[in-house]
């Protein structure tokens, strides 16, 4: 059978690996050894790519959700009906927020807490503490400058921890009767806050790290989930 | 609820459409724009972008095509409208696939009969090679290779013919494996070179 040279299989490299052999391509490669080797190759290419896909299931983070929902939102796309009564449908954007954006924010947060009657106090807290941790990690995408991102923590974190505060006395209030409840409570906090800082430092030493933000973030979270759980306990007495 | 009750409600702005929309595709859109750019940040960025798009326009779908189909398009044009603007380039498709055309495209160096890339490929430098791939080819092996598209989903999806996209799929897998040798011979001589330092150090 005739056979062809390399560079002429080459040239039919694309279709065969489409599926289309001509005979003199095929006893090339059999009496070729470089050329069994490309095929190898893009065969493990190939194969590699497909298992790469199947193999790693990817879930893309729930904030994402989160984010694309509330620019939904201020665009007025979506329409719930149980949502239109939620402070949160006012939340602007995160990933487009400018300082003055950020301040409304923070003064949104204010609203949520001025006259929220005690068992909705944690509640209300976490939503806020949602959508902070939305703007930190919509912003966080956005590869900002370290100025920028120190600006950025003072202006929300500062008064995040001062809403926390003021939860947090409004918690030792109710529970204040009982001297053992109150030194759990401190015992406890004071782990978290102690974790707070540390992120805080984190952060503040690289403004830029998104993953120092999300660790950050997270303590808030966990110390909101404290005082949500505090606040329950409290109620339930 | 169905996609096509999904897209009927979503028409609508109804908001659990939107979500089940969402829910249906946000895994593959990640995935593509994870393998393309490589980084989680600006996948976030880009899923969300693309979702958004999508959200905009869903209520001009008229279901000529597949809706992944018309997802995924979005989704491509979003990515390489960013790796463009990376690149500081304001380049056409044909240019960001055809980076090698002045010297005939991809070498064709069959050598190295020797080294064979079977058993060597693992995710670290597979995706290592990929973010290397030009962005047209990156797309079009991405969505072949990794995800299983069809030429001719591709060619809808990049708005090409199917012979371009059969052509840009094998130029990009041969230069993956020109990059995925570089890479082994590159850990060969860091292991050579390695071991030369140990020994140095015991004598």
């Amino acid at each position: 059978m005739s056979t062809i040279s390399c560079n002429e299989f080459s040239n039919q490299l694309e279709s065969w690996m489409d599926g289309v052999r001509q005979p003199a391509a095929e006893a090339h490669v059999r009496s070729c050894a470089s050329c069994q080797n490309v095929l190898s190759d893009l065969e493990a290419i190939h194969s590699s790519a497909r298992s790469w896909e199947v193999d790693e299931v990817i879930e893309p983070p729930a904030r994402i959700w989160a984010s694309l929902r509330l620019q939904l939102e201020a665009e007025g796309l979506i329409h719930d009906p149980a949502s239109l009564s939620h402070p949160s449908t006012a939340i602007p954007l995160a990933g487009n927020q400018s300082h003055g954006a950020l301040e409304h924010q923070v003064g949104w947060l204010d609203r949520i807490f001025a006259g929220v009657a005690r068992p909705a106090l944690a509640g209300s807290y976490l939503v806020a503490l949602v959508a902070v941790g939305v703007a930190m990690s919509g912003l966080g995408s956005q590869r900002g400058t370290d100025d920028r991102w120190t600006n950025f923590t003072q202006s929300t974190t500062v008064p995040l921890r001062s809403q926390l505060d003021n939860v947090e006395h409004a918690v030792f209030s109710f529970n204040a009767a009982d001297p053992a409840v109150t030194a759990s409570l401190h015992k406890n906090l004071a782990i978290v806050d102690n974790y707070i800082v540390l992120c805080e430092k984190s952060v503040n030493e690289e403004p830029g790290n998104e993953v120092a933000r999300d660790y950050l973030y997270s303590a808030y979270q966990q110390k909101a989930d404290l005082l949500a759980q505090m606040t329950e306990n409290g109620d339930g007495r | 609820m169905p996609e096509s009750e999904a897209i009927r409600l979503a028409q609508s702005g109804d908001a659990a459409a939107f979500e089940r929309l969402y829910q249906l595709h946000n895994r593959r859109v990640y995935s593509l724009c994870l393998r393309m750019v490589g980084n989680t940040a600006e996948a976030e960025d880009l899923t969300q972008e693309a979702f958004l798009q999508l959200f905009r326009k869903v209520a001009t779908f008229r279901g000529e095509s597949a809706f992944s189909t018309w997802l995924h398009r979005l989704a491509v044009n979003v990515v390489l409208m960013k790796l463009r603007k990376k690149s500081g380039m304001e380049t056409s498709l044909e240019q960001i696939t055809e980076p090698d055309e002045d010297s005939g495209g991809p070498r064709r160096d069959f050598g190295s009969p020797d080294l064979r890339l079977s058993g060597s490929i693992d995710r670290v430098n597979l995706q290592r090679a990929v973010d290397q791939l030009p962005p047209g080819y990156k797309s079009v092996f991405v969505l072949h290779d990794v995800q299983g598209y069809e030429h001719n989903e591709i060619a809808h999806i990049m708005g090409c013919s199917i012979g371009n996209s059969k052509s840009q799929l094998h130029k990009a897998r041969m230069r993956l494996r020109e990059l995925l040798h570089e890479a082994i011979r590159s850990k060969a001589r860091e292991e050579r070179k390695a071991a030369g330092s140990s020994s140095g150090g015991e004598d």
